[in-house]
């Protein structure tokens, strides 16, 4: 803390009480990435202490699952990270499917590995762009918006939405891909590489990117496992965690990818980890297209839309066609008794949704576990001692999304 | 995969800006390409079939009424809760008449439930997105006003009933035996589930093709 010494222009006052400076940056402010506010505490250009405000984007999302069937909730995963809602809903779906103990069909599988890593390309380009853009480079930003443009094109012929998409369904996905689909992305596989050149051309060794990105926000491996940080954040720092290798989950094992790992834990290791996934992404897609097996998109046993409790028809043993063929069967326990946590990788970290059930069609308790609350908590550690300058690359840095950590 | 980067320059590379003459020259190469900004109210984007959009009531040729039984399948599954639906029962045949449909658009989360639900494809998303306006009530889409949205659509589209398919009428990749009576209608080749699409040889093909090669 400073002293109640203050020497200006060779008059020295003594005895004056004065505390550092206090600032609120946000929850309006463009590089805070939504409504994200933060309370600086300045002692003239260092920052004392930061303290993270949250909650302005609060909709109440697990208070609204509860009443809620489990595929009516499905919509909402969309709202939490909205500039990759394919991969939320993938998350939700393996979670539903482990606690209804439903296996998707391998097609489906496929399918849901490469729009996963799509999104994972949405998140990553936005977090490029804005990231870019906070430090002051605008030309990376356009370019970025260029390629998310396409991704968000091939999600509308997909689904018919390009941000709120709501893609899976329980025990698959809803609309099977087209031909057209397959090629365009292929295509785009094929070119994104180059893309990714000329990002890299701009920023990654200019001088400045460099002085403002080397050496800012360090967090150890250590800290980073104690702080709860998650995805490329953690691996940044030399942690090697990736649910899609640990606990892997749709087609994973089946393709062939690395995990990029940083070593020391700054602002730049962070940036390099996530390029070195867009590249891996960008693989993971090719190999699914070209593994792409045919069959169908959704289990049998797959709950009905509308009807949560499931009706399951049986087939009567003496059945004729014109005597009562099919017998339905309402089997209410067919949601387990129990509690479940599933993770899923998204480009913000790990992803986790935790339900409690009681064995109705709604879930008793659902909980998500978002990378980005937990990453906005390390804020706190990761500014303090740093310049006001660096808390916005720090901040980038960490990729927070709000809808995601107010949920 | 341990990232491996060495940002130490060579003295050339340190006194002569070379990092960034790469970049000028980099943007400088982009303002000779083409532009791939699409100058909006002039020009359109084509959507894709099945783009979620302002919701409809199909009008049925014969009738020129809905088509809707009243079954509350759409009305039940929506999360939001946006449609409201009143009906009453024939005491004779017990067949259900509608009464009232209303969809509260503004409520609306556009997640296209209603449409894969409905048996009879009688409600459905159109691909028209613009439609703003200045006050609530226009938001506040009764039966009439969902009729006459499916006749803008088609009107303005130049889209023949007959002909308009959009995927969540019939959802691609489903086996005939999965869906309703009412949805079972045809559908490119590539949608049905014998025709789904598989990559062979640097190109999508059907599968069935792939298999009798």
């Amino acid at each position: 803390m400073p002293e109640n010494r203050v020497e200006s222009k060779g008059i020295v006052k003594e005895d004056i009480a004065y505390e550092p400076y206090t600032i609120a940056m946000g929850p309006q402010h463009p590089a805070t990435h939504g409504v994200l506010k933060l309370n600086l505490e300045l002692d003239g250009e260092t920052v004392l202490k930061c303290t993270p405000h949250v909650g302005f984007l609060h909709r109440g999302v697990e208070k609204l699952a509860e009443n809620l069937s489990y595929a009516q909730t499905l919509p909402l995963s969309d709202r939490l990270d909205y500039i990759a809602s394919m991969a939320n809903n993938v998350a939700y779906s393996i979670a539903v499917e482990r606690l209804l103990g439903i296996e998707v069909p391998v097609r489906a599988k496929y399918i849901r590995t490469i729009v996963m890593e799509m999104a994972r390309l949405t998140g990553h380009l936005l977090w490029l762009a804005t990231h870019a853009l906070d430090i002051g480079a605008m030309t990376v930003f356009l370019y970025c918006f260029r390629e998310r443009e396409n991704l968000l094109d091939m999600f509308e012929e997909i689904i018919g939405a390009r941000l709120t998409t709501s893609y899976t369904c329980i025990g698959g996905v809803r609309q099977d891909i087209t031909g057209h689909f397959l090629e365009s992305l292929y295509a785009f596989t094929e070119d994104f590489p180059s893309k990714i050149a000329e990002y890299e051309t701009l920023i990654d060794k200019n001088r400045i990117w460099l002085k403002r990105t080397q050496g800012v926000g360090i967090v150890t491996a250590e800290e980073a496992v104690s702080l709860g940080l998650t995805g490329p954040t953690l691996r940044g720092s030399g942690v090697d965690y990736d649910v899609r290798k640990h606990m892997p989950y749709d087609a994973y094992p089946y393709v062939d990818f690395e995990v990029p790992i940083g070593s020391k834990g700054d602002v730049y290791d962070r940036y390099r980890c996530r390029m070195e996934e867009m590249h891996q992404s960008n693989s993971i897609i090719r190999q699914c297209i070209e593994a792409m097996p045919p069959g169908p998109i959704r289990a049998e046993d797959a709950p009905d839309l509308v009807m949560p409790y499931g009706v399951q028809k049986e087939v009567a043993a003496d059945a004729t066609f014109s005597s009562g063929v099919i017998k339905l069967v309402k089997d209410r326990h067919r949601y387990m008794d129990g509690d479940v946590y599933v993770a899923a990788e998204v480009p913000k970290g790990e992803l986790g949704f935790y339900f409690v059930s009681d064995g109705r069609g709604v879930p008793y308790r659902m909980h998500i576990r978002a990378p980005s609350f937990i990453h906005i908590a390390a804020l706190s550690f990761l500014c303090k001692g740093q310049m006001v300058a660096d808390v916005i690359a720090v901040i980038g840095s960490v990729d927070v999304v709000l809808g995601e950590c107010d949920r | 995969m341990k990232i491996q980067y060495d940002t130490r320059k060579k003295l050339a590379e340190r006194i002569f800006l070379i990092e960034i003459l790469k970049g000028l020259a980099l943007t400088l190469k982009r303002l000779f390409t083409k532009s791939v900004t699409v100058q909006y109210p002039k020009e359109r984007k084509k959507l894709f079939p099945g783009f979620r959009g302002r919701h409809a009531l199909i009008r049925d040729p014969n009738t020129q009424a809905t088509k809707c039984v009243a079954c509350m399948r759409c009305a039940t599954v929506c999360p939001s809760r946006c449609i409201s639906i009143r009906f009453s029962v024939d005491k004779k045949t017990r067949a259900r008449k509608v009464n009232s449909y209303e969809i509260d658009a503004l409520r609306c989360i556009f997640c296209g439930y209603c449409e894969e639900v409905c048996p009879v494809n009688a409600v459905v998303l159109t691909e028209e997105y613009e439609y703003s306006d200045y006050t609530r009530d226009p938001f506040h889409f009764d039966m009439d006003r969902l009729l006459k949205n499916w006749d803008e659509f088609l009107d303005k589209n130049k889209v023949d009933q007959d002909k308009y398919r959009n995927p969540f009428l019939r959802p691609r990749g489903l086996s005939l035996g999965d869906l309703p009576a009412g949805k079972r209608i045809d559908v490119p080749e590539e949608w049905t589930y014998e025709g789904q699409v598989i990559w062979k040889d640097g190109k999508a093909v059907s599968a069935k093709e792939a298999a009798s090669e």
